[in-house]
């Protein structure tokens, strides 16, 4: 029988995995892990956590490349599963459907760091030491003061969006900038995008708040 | 149940003042006629008995009130001209790892029942020291100086208060030099209120009485003296007791007499 993680956008599998192998009954257990991207020590320990409800893991289903390779690394009989992960439907850019929205109100400060795959909106500040990531774009409803990551995961079409930006360093996919020296224009919102593999910054675009 | 109110003075950074807030703001609320105990929390490095002047008299700490081996009234180390202050370290310096976040709501849990202010001297850093002080505190006095470092600090301490549900959080911005602050070589109180986004408790201005108190065992507060720092200190408790007291102007500071005069002659009293 299969044990299938659940959907990435639903419940964490590590949540769900003690309910998921209380319901196997045969003594062998094949394991589709879906869309998830899972690293070695993410597979160990579903791998400890299979044996220790008395069961053996069979063969290894993935769609995502890295979990392939990282249950290969461990020895486990793995191979891809014929659905195309979604991330490489769409490799470039991200898409910013509404739902894939993460809105957090309050200020970030020094020490904290927020992180998304998805489109992050803060309401508040980014305040100096403080970070900021995300997948996709990065709208900041305040002032941006700390380090802003847009397109972590290589996305170069990434937009940082704030109402006062005025960053320590500001990254878009794999380009770094250091802030500008000198305070912005009062009452200007401004937003940071690649242009010719640099980050340039210019008041804000309408249209980035659109979906693209 | 308590209408004790359990305030954490805490920086994050060392050095800015905390130890001397706290001797200072517990002598205050105390001349005030509050019942007032100062619970030394960093008692690995432990200084307030130093600037209380009651360092040769602290026998027990803490630690033997909650092990039992004797009573909360033997710890606690009266102030010697002002009755209503307290004094009681929360543990040994050679025993560290004794105190748990448990521990520390026992302690203050027992000074809640007399006193009507408990002041909680934080240790600098935000480790296990910060962690303890903090389980047991319900509001908390931030202290900053109008440096960049210590504003960072203090940033991310108030960050560390509000995911442990420490409510109200209020700033007090020490050793501010009001002429360096004219001049714009030093952070403006706007700066810091503007990152920090916290309401000012008070504003202390840098001066060299101070030092000189702290090396005496005498705060500043115990006489009343005029000094900027002491009036400053006077005015926090004022503000902690829910006086309405206008904050010092830095820029007002630095006038002679002789302007003041000049102030005073342009104002149109009659």
């Amino acid at each position: 029988m299969t044990l299938r993680l659940p959907d990435q956008r639903l419940d964490h599998w590590r949540d769900r995995l003690p309910d998921l192998l209380s319901r196997c009954s045969q003594p062998i257990v094949d394991l589709d892990c879906g869309d998830w991207v899972l690293t070695c020590s993410d597979l160990a320990d579903l791998c400890a956590a299979v044996s220790e409800a008395g069961h053996q893991l069979g063969r290894i289903t993935g769609q995502a490349a890295e979990t392939v390779v990282s249950a290969s690394a461990l020895g486990l009989d793995a191979s891809r599963s014929n659905t195309p992960s979604s991330r490489e439907l769409q490799p470039n850019p991200v898409t910013t459907a509404p739902s894939e929205l993460l809105f957090h109100h309050g200020t970030l400060r020094s020490g904290d760091h927020l992180q998304s795959k998805r489109t992050i909106l803060l309401y508040g500040d980014v305040n100096p030491g403080a970070r900021i990531s995300s997948a996709a774009d990065v709208l900041v409803w305040g002032r941006l003061r700390g380090v802003a990551h847009a397109g972590c995961e290589g996305s170069t079409t990434a937009k940082i969006v704030a109402l006062q930006l005025r960053p320590l360093q500001l990254r878009i996919a794999d380009v770094v900038a250091r802030g500008p020296e000198d305070l912005p224009q009062a009452g200007l919102a401004e937003q940071a995008e690649l242009k010719d593999g640099v980050i340039a910054i210019e008041p804000a675009v309408i249209q980035s708040f659109q979906k693209r | 149940m308590s209408t004790t109110r359990t305030i954490l003075i805490c920086s994050g950074k060392g050095g800015v003042g905390k130890t001397t807030t706290t001797a200072n703001l517990g002598i205050a609320l105390a001349r005030q006629g509050a019942k007032t105990v100062v619970l030394d929390a960093d008692f690995g490095l432990r200084n307030l008995d130093l600037l209380l002047g009651l360092e040769n008299r602290i026998v027990y700490t803490a630690q033997e009130v909650l092990a039992e081996t004797c009573r909360l009234e033997q710890a606690l180390v009266k102030h010697k001209q002002e009755p209503n202050l307290a004094l009681l370290p929360a543990g040994n310096p050679r025993m560290l790892e004794w105190l748990k976040p448990k521990d520390m709501q026992a302690i203050v849990a027992l000074l809640e029942r007399q006193f009507d202010y408990v002041l909680i001297d934080c240790p600098a850093g935000i480790e296990d020291g910060f962690k303890n002080a903090a389980a047991a505190a319900r509001e908390a006095v931030v202290i900053t100086t109008p440096e960049v470092a210590a504003v960072r600090d203090a940033d991310r301490v108030i960050g560390l208060l509000n995911t442990q549900g420490v409510q109200p959080v209020q700033l007090v911005l020490n050793r501010v030099r009001p002429k360096m602050m004219s001049n714009q070589e030093m952070l403006s109180v706007d700066d810091v209120t503007d990152i920090l986004a916290l309401p000012l408790l008070g504003l202390v201005f840098e001066d060299e009485q101070v030092i000189v108190s702290t090396n005496r065992g005498e705060p500043l507060t115990l006489s009343d003296s005029s000094s900027p720092a002491a009036q400053a200190y006077g005015n926090i408790a004022q503000r902690l007791q829910g006086e309405d007291i206008p904050l010092m102007d830095p820029s007002q500071a630095r006038r002679g007499l002789r302007a003041r005069m000049r102030k005073l002659m342009q104002t149109r009293i009659f």
